[in-house]
């Protein structure tokens, strides 16, 4: 890659040496049941390149990711105030085999709240070749409501049941506040993971929160419900929608 | 998400531009607040300047609409476009609300 701003680090790391946590959540998502494309089964681990292009930043915001974005990484990792040390970047890895094409985006909460990430992700997905301009607006519509899930009721484990209140919506807003401005939730990592081929693009959003019941999530919702319509959205217009991890990740899937 | 609101004796019109989304609950306790010390029975909302409302907008239009039906006051959405349109019909909002083109 060419020579970075100085926010940005990027490096070809050996993937024997990605940190645990990371190498981790790369390896379970990119072989996550569900997230499987064909054509993409798993490569002679000696066929493959034993580095990734990868892509650190301490703070991420929508002009440095789409800057990142420019050098093609297939990692992108915003380190965050007091999140993962860059030491820890040297410490041991087990191996992930690189996927391409595709790509893996790893932010704090605090930064991915407002940045409007599925438009970003999107803009992308397109820029790579992953998403027909005709498909756009409904990948972004799911994708966002994925990841406005992840961040409200993952992360900042937040229950819509709070809006139904008398004079809830404040309630709720004041709520949203005081977790975003407490250091350990800010933390909490929103990771997005795409990949695609010929047939479908698959998109995988995690986050670190409590989890929730899928069975719950519902199919339809009519009347006067103030919430419970983003699983509406993403049922009608994905091809496919899975639910794993105990309801930590939402992968959508979009056949071409 | 911004808004500018305009007043004539019988109704208040606030129009969107932008995106209605997660992100914009303060905004919500604003608008609401217009609903008060209006003598207006009629607040229209103008979506024709927004861009995209996801679910989480389109559950703050509901909590307007209740808002407004408690203070007797007629709520009618306006002028939905392209992905605005098409977030509020796949939700069938327009069987809650009032949608004029």
């Amino acid at each position: 890659m060419e020579p970075a701003s100085p926010h940005l680090r990027p490096f070809c790391v050996m993937w024997t040496r990605v940190p645990d946590e990371t190498r981790a959540r790369i390896a379970a998502r990119f072989a996550m049941p569900g997230f499987e494309l064909s054509g993409f089964e798993p490569a002679d681990p000696a066929a493959l390149p034993s580095w990734a292009d990868a892509l650190l930043l301490e703070q991420a915001d929508r002009d440095r990711l789409r800057e990142a974005f420019d050098r093609n990484p297939f990692l992108t990792v915003e380190l965050g105030e007091g999140g993962d040390e860059p030491a820890a970047l040297r410490e041991d890895w087990t191996g992930a085999p690189a996927v391409e094409p595709g790509f893996y985006l790893s932010l704090t909460t605090g930064t991915a709240y407002g940045l409007q990430c599925a438009v970003l992700v999107c803009d992308e997905l397109a820029r790579r070749g992953g998403l027909r301009a005709d498909q756009r607006s409904n990948v972004e519509l799911c994708l966002h409501e994925a990841i406005a899930n992840a961040i409200v009721h993952g992360n900042l484990g937040l229950s819509s049941a709070t809006k139904n209140q008398p004079d809830g919506y404040r309630l709720f807003g004041q709520m949203l506040r005081d977790r975003l401005e407490d250091p350990a939730i800010k933390r909490r990592r929103i990771d997005i993971f795409c990949r695609w081929n010929a047939a479908t693009v698959a998109i995988a959003v995690v986050d670190q929160g409590g989890g929730f019941d899928s069975g719950a999530a519902p199919a339809a919702v009519g009347g006067k419900a103030r919430s419970g319509r983003g699983f509406v959205f993403m049922r009608a217009l994905a091809s496919r929608v899975a639910v794993t991890d105990g309801g930590r990740c939402t992968v959508l899937h979009f056949d071409l | 998400m911004q808004f500018q609101t305009r007043s004539t004796s019988d109704e208040v019109e606030v129009r969107l531009n932008g995106r209605l989304e997660f992100t914009d609950h303060d905004r919500l306790s604003d608008i609401v607040g217009l609903l008060d010390g209006q003598r207006a029975r009629r607040f229209t909302i103008d979506l024709s300047g927004l861009e995209f409302l996801d679910s989480a907008g389109l559950g703050m239009l509901l909590i307007l609409q209740e808002e407004a039906e408690q203070r007797n006051i007629k709520l009618t959405v306006r002028g939905p476009q392209g992905d605005v349109k098409r977030s509020i019909d796949l939700a069938r909002i327009g069987e809650i609300i009032t949608i004029e083109p």
